[in-house]
């Protein structure tokens, strides 16, 4: 009764209050929604791969600079336990004609072996047929929407021009809004001999991954033996993704606790006199606490349940905005630790206006001007 | 019930500011239960002041109050004897101004954890009794000067205390409302039995008292 109608005496107020809270919370949702989606789209891509194993750089922690070498491959491809390597390598290009409203005139440009098994799961879904030469690309179904071209048509890219064998549908956004050349084509435009970024690595069956990465790595120091589900782990940048997006999430929580903590002492000097009303007919000075603490939590929790919201509508905008191939997700322990933030942030807003108002002395409230 | 007094103080001091003001010199006093007991005496000579202590809101700087015989310095939880025992009556009624009439008087029930049917239903008897049957959903910022003060007299029974404490009760409204609020305050202890100290400075307001003394520098005259 009392905590929602003091809150309302001061409608203005207690509604920024609650906004600060919802920015707070609505940047945590979104931002993490985002970076997951991110963390998300990664490990389908390299499952659906359908390797065990991937053979990196060790020293370079972004698959972008990572080098498997020739030879690195070739001795590899000669372990006992390999049934097949396929080597990976991927750049980003700038297509003549590219045009998608609101994203960046980019295409996610992937390098596979013509004819390797890492491209026949396209055979699937696609319209035409995958690509057998270094003169042929196939496109994603997004990327060939937004670059206006269809099945046997051609492409302009890296200075040459490619014609247009199949165009497939992926569930990965990465992929889709993407395209697939030869290895060779990337790794001329990067000069980069024969290297590739990565090999991915079927094991045969039976085959110890233990062993094999044992061998691997005792061979090249250099060169690092993971399992596809733990490529999240060595990709470092994905860490910085998670410290930016904590950092951007705590500068906005701090902000919107130091709103709680200023309409809940502003509150508590304007009712001074009554809260020593309050102790005069008895409320002790739990009670009062109790109430103040209740006022700034109900301010969060509604700030709270706004931000979800607002974070979901956020991070679906963020993404029309963002690179192509990004996605949201969101989960349940997301949405709770969110809301525990908000809830928290309440509590320790409120804590110290309620502990001031639960020592005041009932005499000397009362006589409060 | 004990047969000890109502009220009984025993050299009652109280000081403030390191002891440079003497607010109350050496009080000793009795009030027998059921009494309507009236202080009188000029603004500064410490009629309030021994209000507050008989009423536990603030502490003594020497002495002892005691209420049904009981000390209150040995009180574990004063918070609890304002609550059950006393009932407050301010010259500004001290309504919560966002609140209706029945939730201002629910609100030292709130104190003792009453539940809420049962606060509900002793609030809008208590109301009727103090003729406000009819402005129980009004909130405080919407009623009279009298209408205000009928509540906080409302509020003052809520826990139904022997002890009603009243300070210039009628010192904020006319003399024909503050007649009208002495008949509700006189007809409320007629019906709870309990001991009425009134702080004034309206002899108008003291007609009627058992025992009326006067008080002037911090001590009965």
């Amino acid at each position: 009764m009392l905590v929602l109608k003091n809150l309302l005496r001061r409608r203005v107020r207690t509604a920024l209050s609650v906004l600060g809270i919802t920015i707070g919370i609505a940047a945590i949702v979104a931002f993490h929604a985002v970076g997951r989606g991110f963390r998300h789209t990664l490990d389908r891509l390299f499952r659906e791969t359908g390797a065990e194993m991937l053979v990196v750089n060790r020293l370079m922690k972004d698959p972008a600079f990572s080098r498997v070498k020739k030879d690195e491959q070739d001795f590899i491809r000669g372990l006992p336990q390999v049934e097949h390597l396929s080597g990976g390598t991927f750049t980003l290009a700038s297509p003549r004609g590219l045009r998608i409203t609101g994203r960046m005139d980019m295409l996610l440009v992937w390098g596979r072996t013509p004819g390797d098994r890492l491209i026949q799961k396209f055979r699937k879904r696609m319209e035409g047929r995958v690509i057998e030469n270094d003169r042929e690309i196939m496109v994603g179904k997004m990327a060939a929407q937004g670059l206006g071209i269809g099945e046997g048509g051609e492409l302009g890219l890296f200075g040459r021009t490619f014609r247009v064998v199949g165009v497939y549908e992926s569930g990965i956004q990465l992929e889709n809004a993407g395209a697939i050349v030869a290895n060779s084509v990337v790794q001329e435009e990067l000069n980069i001999g024969e290297s590739v970024a990565m090999a991915f690595i079927y094991l045969r069956p039976g085959a110890d991954a233990g062993e094999f990465r044992k061998a691997v790595e005792a061979r090249f120091p250099h060169l690092q033996a993971i399992r596809t589900e733990e490529f999240t782990n060595y990709y470092d940048q994905l860490q910085y993704i998670d410290w930016f997006v904590w950092i951007i999430s705590l500068v906005s929580v701090v902000v919107g606790g130091l709103g709680v903590l200023n309409t809940m002492l502003m509150s508590v000097s304007e009712r001074t006199r009554e809260i020593g009303t309050l102790r005069a007919v008895g409320w002790s000075r739990g009670r009062v606490l109790r109430l103040i603490l209740s006022e700034g939590l109900l301010i969060s929790a509604v700030g709270g349940l706004a931000g979800l919201g607002a974070g979901v509508g956020g991070a679906e905008t963020l993404i029309l905005w963002a690179p192509q191939g990004l996605s949201t997700r969101y989960s349940a322990l997301l949405f709770g630790q969110a809301f525990g933030v908000a809830v928290l942030l309440g509590f320790l807003g409120a804590l110290y206006p309620a502990w001031q108002a639960s020592r005041l002395s009932p005499i000397e409230a009362l006589k409060y001007e | 019930m004990s047969s000890a007094p109502a009220v009984r103080t025993v050299e009652l001091v109280k000081r403030y500011e390191g002891g440079e003001i003497t607010a109350l010199d050496g009080v000793s006093v009795e009030i027998a239960r059921g009494e309507f007991f009236c202080i009188m005496g000029p603004s500064g000579s410490g009629k309030s002041t021994f209000l507050n202590l008989v009423g536990a809101l603030d502490v003594p700087t020497s002495g002892e109050v005691f209420l049904d015989g009981r000390a209150l310095s040995r009180e574990p939880d004063l918070d609890r004897v304002r609550a059950r025992e006393v009932g407050f009556i301010f010259q500004l009624h001290n309504l919560i101004p966002t609140l209706t009439s029945l939730e201002n008087v629910e609100i030292p029930m709130l104190g003792l954890g009453v539940r809420r049917a049962e606060r509900r239903r002793r609030a809008g008897e208590l109301l009727e009794s103090v003729g406000l049957g009819h402005r129980t959903g009004s909130v405080a910022t919407k009623l009279s000067g009298g209408e205000r003060q009928r509540v906080s007299i409302a509020r003052a029974l809520a826990n139904r205390p022997g002890l009603i404490l009243a300070d210039e009760p009628t010192g904020d409204v006319d003399s024909r409302t503050g007649e009208q609020i002495m008949e509700c305050i006189h007809a409320a202890r007629r019906e709870s039995g309990a001991t009425l100290v009134v702080v004034t400075h309206n002899p108008d307001v003291a007609r009627g008292a058992d025992r009326t003394l006067h008080m002037k520098d911090g001590r009965f005259a």
